[in-house]
């Protein structure tokens, strides 16, 4: 039982990343219908970059994150100005913008191979081993503390998409772009912000990641595949969705080592993944995935 | 029929070329690399080209037909040609069980799949080290194995049955159907058009061709391990090849494959360090720029240069 509830809660902080780590991809694929290739290395190239303020200027990964988000805020929007403008929007465009960011990644490894080199780095904060106790089980602090950003970041991502003008005009872009331009709507300025907005939420999970895990400039694959498989498993309408996905996915990784020889775990997801393929074309929780 | 002459004229030119020619040796060996490249390219296109499934998975097949064929070879003692082929049906049959079930998603969703079965194929095969080696690979027969020599014309061969299959699935009904897929799904399926299966057929056919490539591969290197065969970069070499040469279109591949085989001897054999970034930059350019690539680019000359000539009559 106490191995149980140990396990059970250590999926419960691993989900709360996962979701802060999809919802960067699902708010970009549900207003522009693109995805986002380049996730994976945005998110290491977060990485990188909190890796950075700590070993230069000593800045903590935590406090670091207001810094990244403005960073690849800043990233997000020239890439959009500078290369996805110019894509097509719909089906016709969908390989191309596809290629187009799979060659935005591929220059963003290479660029963090040179300036970085291919060897594993880690961040080594002062707390990075101590640990409180719940329900018997020890947890590290960096977990927890991971988990609550993620929380925070979720709810003002939430309170945007619902309070302010920008966020029902995103909603509002995301359902039906030509009524949009119709009420007034500027829908080129929603799509560079949206982008914007979901490049910076990949950069605050890689932030969060650079605090869990070691890395390379080939970090982010296996994130970008995560964080699809939770939004095939949850839908793109909501938070709610992004949460029940972020949470299946990792109720089924962190018990997967049950079955599978932990060398297999991270394949896990992707056996979800076809699994509810087969079961449930249109995805856990809704149809909206396929389209 | 003037095209289909022109190509065997080709075939012939090429199959004797290195009997009458001078050639090094060196040369020799990297075209016939080559002519394996261009047919998996074209593999590859059928099913992201035809289709327009992009694919970032097919190292999986590659690696999958190189593995069968040589563990066939070691085994049984089969014949190199054969055992190629039980690769490439192994291949082939192991696309269909990843593919059937993930082939119901369109565009982007497929595409993030395959790189989920590319990456979950390559872990598999590198711990299943019984069969593939491991880590340390697998060292193909010395008697029996083909030498680079007359590897030569089996890629010939290779190269031929693809550029075959192309043309009789650009031609055919299939290739019809495969169209209306490519523009609409639901539509295709209004007109009697089984997308599932249809789907499938050209994901078996792909997947097994770029099986035997890998079985040629193998018999090419004379030793193989996972973490080349399955490896991630292998599946863009083969993204890249169509998209220089001109995604979709029939042969636009082979041009690709060209361009890429010398990109990757002569300016990465100085410059390995920016290989990653080369190949993103390139693909980012040919999508804003010229989405269908060399042969976009040659559509473009011949109309800039028919209007040059034009503007020179009236003139």
């Amino acid at each position: 039982m106490g191995e149980f509830t140990t396990l059970a809660i250590s999926a419960v902080l691993l989900a709360g990343f996962y979701a802060a780590m999809a919802y960067g991809l699902g708010l970009i694929y549900g207003v522009l219908r693109i995805v986002n290739l380049a996730h994976g290395g945005i998110i290491m190239a977060a990485a990188y970059l909190a890796w950075q303020l700590f070993e230069r200027f000593r800045i903590d990964p935590f406090l670091a994150i207001p810094i990244a988000l403005v960073v690849f805020f800043g990233v997000g929007v020239v890439i959009y100005l500078g290369l996805v403008r110019f894509i097509p929007r719909g089906p016709a465009g969908a390989v191309q913008s596809l290629l187009l960011l799979f060659g935005v990644w591929l220059i963003i490894r290479n660029a963090a191979y040179l300036l970085f080199t291919g060897n594993e780095q880690v961040i080594q904060t002062s707390y990075a081993t101590s640990s409180v106790t719940i329900l018997g089980g020890g947890f590290s602090v960096t977990r927890i503390a991971v988990f609550g950003v993620a929380i925070v970041a979720l709810l003002g991502l939430h309170l945007l998409l619902t309070r302010t003008y920008l966020g029902k005009a995103i909603r509002a872009v995301a359902q039906n772009p030509d009524s949009c331009t119709l009420a007034g709507i500027n829908v080129e300025r929603v799509y560079l912000l949206t982008f914007g907005l979901g490049t910076a939420l990949a950069g605050l999970a890689g932030v969060l990641a650079s605090t869990l895990f070691a890395f390379t400039p080939s970090f982010g694959a296996g994130e970008l595949l995560k964080s699809f498989v939770i939004i095939v498993l949850g839908g793109l309408g909501s938070i709610i969705g992004i949460a029940l996905g972020a949470l299946v996915l990792a109720f089924a990784e962190v018990f997967a080592v049950y079955v599978v020889p932990p060398y297999l775990t991270s394949a896990v997801g992707f056996v979800l993944l076809v699994v509810v393929l087969v079961l449930r074309p249109g995805g856990l929780f809704g149809q909206r995935v396929l389209r | 029929m003037i095209r289909a002459g022109g190509f065997l004229a080709a075939l012939v030119l090429l199959w004797i070329s290195p009997l009458v020619l001078p050639i090094s040796e060196y040369t020799h060996h990297i075209v016939g690399l080559t002519f394996m490249f261009m047919a998996a390219a074209l593999a590859w296109n059928w099913l992201g080209g035809f289709v327009g499934q992009i694919s970032f998975g097919h190292a999986a097949m590659f690696g999958v037909g190189g593995f069968v064929a040589a563990r066939v070879m070691l085994a049984t003692g089969l014949p190199f040609g054969l055992a190629w082929i039980v690769g490439g049906l192994a291949a082939g049959v192991f696309a269909l069980l990843w593919g059937h079930p993930t082939l119901r998603l369109r565009g982007p969703y497929f595409s993030i799949a395959t790189i989920g079965v590319g990456e979950a194929t390559r872990l598999g095969a590198t711990y299943w080290s019984g069969f593939t080696g491991g880590s340390s690979g697998l060292s193909l027969p010395l008697d029996g194995n083909p030498t680079k020599y007359e590897l030569y014309w089996y890629g010939l061969y290779l190269l031929a049955a693809a550029v075959a299959i192309s043309w009789w699935l650009r031609r055919s009904r299939i290739g019809l159907g495969l169209l209306a897929i490519k523009e609409d799904v639901e539509a295709a399926g209004d007109l009697g058009v089984n997308p599932v299966l249809y789907q499938d057929v050209v994901l078996f056919l792909s997947g097994a061709m770029v099986g035997v490539c890998g079985g040629f591969y193998a018999s090419y290197q004379a030793f193989i391990d996972p973490s080349d065969m399955f490896s991630f970069d292998r599946s863009i070499s083969l993204i890249l090849m169509a998209v220089i040469g001109g995604i979709g279109v029939a042969l636009g591949p082979l041009w690709g494959a060209v361009v890429f085989v010398i990109i990757q001897e002569f300016l990465l054999a100085s410059y390995s360090q920016f290989y990653l970034g080369l190949y993103g930059a390139l693909l980012v350019l040919i999508i804003l720029f010229e989405p269908l690539g060399l042969t976009g680019l040659a559509a473009r000359l011949a109309r800039f240069s028919r209007v040059a000539r034009f503007s020179r009559i009236t003139r």
